[in-house]
């Protein structure tokens, strides 16, 4: 996206977004739990394009920064906007568990983070005097007053998660576009080429999987303070993972913002015409699209969208 | 600069090195040759780091090496290319040499880039791709051109030359001669074209069956009865030199 | 305590019975494809939810409707077939998440048609349960599916080493290119094991239909299981598989007498983590779960 297009599209949603719908907390909602699936859905990309691993755990990081920061608010006494930014550092942190398993192929490294997205869960619903159990925690602190302004109700949670996702969305541009961004590109087919040539592989990798899990981190605890309630059962959903690819594959996870605008879309989408269809089974319709993607257009619907000359097709690659 | 003693690869039940002893000095220029499986690129590979020698010593300029990563040791001053071009995919060749000065040992100065190219005569492929877009004498040059990169003050090379017919191999050579008084830099080149080893390279080392059998220059070793036989399997002269 | 030892290790073993039906069926297209089949799970509940809808539209015991189910089965293994070989790039990611979200269909497709209550045979012989060597229960249902399950297994592992199309399958998992150059076809060969893994899930679904309970979330569950279990054996052998699967019911059956019942399953996560960094050719070998 050139950068002109990009500000007119920021304007738009820090201005614009809260003057039209400020007042209709439905829909609002509904732009929040997008963002939030973009959030991880960036995350989730980042590891795939630019790690280069698939990860079918990525709810870990989410229900593990939603119990820190909920944990560090409620027993703590942890500002809130603090305990948000903790809450990535633990996801982060988490995440360290998981390095051995980045020497594993894809499909096993896929399944050994799903394996840890499950153990997480079943300690969040057995740490009982910490994590409430499996009843989980109410009344998990909102968002404070800050300069006057209420973060608390719809419209700040809006900005707040709408910051998040762009600053990552920031962040991964960042990566892609620099000698790091190269070097990963390259790791994924000769990467011991790319040790003799001096690229610290495994820990390029390795801060990738961090970066990830803190950025989903920082997502799902704002999520609890958002929605002020958690259980394993939600934090640790599968949804967190699944809508997530489903978003990043959609819009094209090789590309910056096509995570977003994947997330938006689809969400919207399911949430106003196929969850009213079909009110049990509409993700039914994400792995259709999945498939989909997959079979015409494995990288997604925003490349397609591009009419580029062959030239840059070919950068059109991470 | 380099000395290598006692080192001792196993390969499950094949021992590929037996025990690799000797030293190389700054700024040297040694050839290694050997039949076919003898060890060549396996001595490059302990040397690089893309192999952990079972036994041995391994030491650069002081520093044992054998603990080291290879990434660690590219950025001590050791270079390396692969004898099957491994061009870094989805990118230009700019970008590859960009990559491999980045993490290198150097000091990363941007003109750098553009003397290996021009030395390399890869000026006017620069922003091609460099996986889909190159010609064979191109991919090797890339290859030398990366291991360059990243200001080695040992060049390892392997078979650089292999695939070329005769006139683009000598053009190669002159290119390489021209590197190596450019950037005054130690190399040890494997090749099988015994007149470029006797020209480019004043010392050459035979290997085979993992073992050293003659050290010394192109003229002695090649007149070896050892060396001959290890090729040859007889003892009468070759038309070595 | 050793009874209630016993009895675990015992009810572990039958277990075992099952997870293995499912796990060889992954592992055998895995061998010949490369692929992970991350529907296969949801093929097994597919076989067990035909059962159901037998036995409460059509007030038929479940066994009569397995060749119905085995029909069904195979023609959506077909179509999983047909749609994984049209991936030409990236072709192990890819084939990752078009089996996941084949799997997701299918489950939300049960989902939508059964909805999401748990169902379990109603024909009380499969209930009753049996006192095997004086002391250790189980159910008929349990018994039978373990030794039905065995039989399976022998047959395919019999017809793997002995048969030509078995041979040809074992070829082509080891050295694609050279067994395709003795005269393999491999896109036969795939449908074939397809076909075999097939079966295996119908088996594997009227098992757990008549011995445990189904839910639409199981195939997932499922899936997630064979996977570890095949991690376990290392991929490459039938008898592998088997005390994979038995170490895997037998760790979830201690766990769940001596712990907690809700620490079922991470008994079995913690064991897949533990083998895959310690060991990652698996227990038995034949694995490739190392990057290059």
């Amino acid at each position: 996206m050139n950068r002109i297009l990009l500000i007119a599209v920021l304007a738009v949603a820090y201005v614009g977004v809260p003057v039209v719908f400020g007042g209709n907390a439905y829909v609002l909602g509904l732009i929040v739990a997008a963002l939030t699936i973009a959030g991880v859905a960036v995350a989730w990309a980042l590891l795939g394009n630019l790690g280069g691993m698939v990860s079918f755990g990525h709810a870990a990081f989410f229900g593990v920064g939603s119990y820190t920061s909920a944990v560090l608010a409620m027993k703590l006494g942890v500002p809130v906007f603090a305990a948000m930014l903790l809450g990535g550092v633990g996801a982060a942190i988490s995440s360290i568990a998981m390095l051995p398993a980045l020497r594993l192929r894809g499909p096993y490294f896929a399944l050994a983070i799903l394996a840890y997205a499950h153990i997480f869960q079943i300690l969040a619903t057995e740490m009982t005097p910490v994590t409430g159990g499996a009843g989980g925690l109410l009344s998990i602190p909102r968002f404070p007053t800050v300069l006057g302004f209420d973060f608390g109700d719809k419209t700040g949670g809006y900005l707040i998660v709408l910051t998040i996702v762009v600053l990552a969305a920031l962040a991964y541009d960042a990566i892609r576009r620099s000698t790091w961004g190269l070097a990963l590109k390259a790791m994924h087919d000769t990467e011991v080429a790319t040790r003799v040539v001096g690229v610290p592989s495994t820990h390029l990798k390795a801060a990738m999987l961090v970066l990830s899990a803190f950025i989903t981190g920082v997502v799902g605890a704002f999520n609890a303070h958002f929605i002020s309630f958690l259980d394993p059962d939600y934090a640790f959903s599968s949804g967190w993972t699944v809508l997530p690819i489903a978003a990043a594959i959609f819009g094209g996870y090789r590309t910056v913002w096509g995570p977003v605008v994947g997330a938006l879309a689809i969400y919207l989408v399911d949430q106003l015409l196929f969850k009213p269809i079909l009110p049990h089974g509409h993700q039914m319709i994400l792995g259709v699209l999945l498939c989909a993607m997959i079979l015409f257009s494995p990288g997604g619907l925003m490349p397609a969208l591009r009419r580029r000359p062959a030239k840059e097709n070919r950068h059109a690659h991470a | 600069m380099l000395t290598l003693e006692g080192v001792q690869v196993n390969f499950g039940g094949v021992q590929a090195l037996k025990s690799a002893s000797f030293s190389i000095a700054e700024g040297e220029s040694i050839g290694l040759v050997g039949p076919n499986g003898a060890g060549k690129t396996t001595l490059f590979n302990v040397i690089s780091g893309v192999v952990r020698p079972t036994a041995g010593r391994l030491d650069f300029r002081g520093t044992s090496l054998l603990k080291l990563p290879e990434w660690k040791r590219a950025r001590l001053g050791i270079g390396r290319s692969f004898q099957i071009p491994r061009p870094f995919g989805h990118c230009t060749v700019r970008e590859n040499l960009l990559v491999a000065q980045r993490f290198g040992a150097g000091k990363k100065d941007p003109r750098r880039v553009d003397e290996i190219l021009d030395i390399l005569n890869l000026r006017d492929k620069a922003d091609r791709d460099a996986t889909t877009e190159l010609a064979l004498t191109e991919h090797k040059a890339l290859e030398v051109g990366k291991a360059l990169a990243t200001e080695p003050s040992l060049l390892l090379l392997d078979e650089v030359l292999a695939g070329l017919e005769t006139s683009g191999k000598r053009a190669f050579m002159e290119r390489l001669a021209a590197v190596r008084d450019r950037y005054r830099l130690a190399m040890v080149i494997i090749e099988h074209d015994i007149a470029t080893i006797a020209a480019l390279c004043p010392r050459v080392l035979v290997l085979n069956f993992g073992q050293i059998i003659a050290d010394g220059s192109p003229d002695a070793v090649f007149r070896d009865p050892e060396v001959i036989r290890s090729y040859t399997g007889e003892t009468t002269l070759a038309e070595a030199s | 305590m050793f009874e209630l030892t016993l009895q675990a290790l015992f009810s572990g073993l039958l277990a075992g019975g099952y997870y293995a039906t499912v796990a060889v069926g992954l592992a055998l297209v895995f061998g010949t494809m490369r692929v992970i089949n991350l529907a296969h799970g949801e093929l097994v509940l597919l076989a067990a939810y035909v059962a159901y809808a037998a036995e409460s539209n059509y007030g038929v015991s479940p066994v009569l409707a397995i060749p119905v189910a085995l029909v069904i089965v195979a023609a959506a293994s077909a179509l999983v077939y047909a749609l994984l070989s049209r991936i030409d790039q990236d072709r192990e990611i890819n084939s990752l998440i078009l089996t996941f979200g084949l799997g997701i269909i299918l489950t939300n497709t049960i989902l939508s048609i059964w909805a999401a209550d748990i169902r379990s045979t109603s024909d009380p012989w499969f209930q009753d349960s049996m006192v095997v060597a004086d002391t250790l229960f189980a159910m008929n249902a349990e018994v039978a599916a373990f030794v039905g399950g065995l039989v399976l297994m022998a047959g395919v592992w019999w017809w793997l080493n002995h048969s030509w199309q078995g041979r040809a399958v074992r070829a082509l998992s080891s050295n694609r290119a050279a067994a395709t150059l003795m005269g393999v076809n491999p896109r036969k060969i795939e449908i074939l094991s397809f076909m075999i893994a097939a079966l295996l899930a119908t088996f594997a679904g009227f098992a757990i239909y008549t011995g445990k309970t189904v839910f639409p979330a199981l195939g997932h569950v499922l899936t997630v299981k064979a996977f570890i279990i095949t991690v376990l054996a290392g991929m490459g052998s039938i008898p592998g598989v088997l005390i994979g699967a038995v170490m895997i019911g037998v760790i979830e059956s201690l766990t769940v007498t001596y712990l907690s019942a809700s620490l079922q399953e991470l008994a079995g996560m913690i064991l897949f983590l533990v083998v895959l960094f310690v060991s990652p050719s698996g227990l038995f070998g034949g694995g490739r779960a190392l990057a290059r």
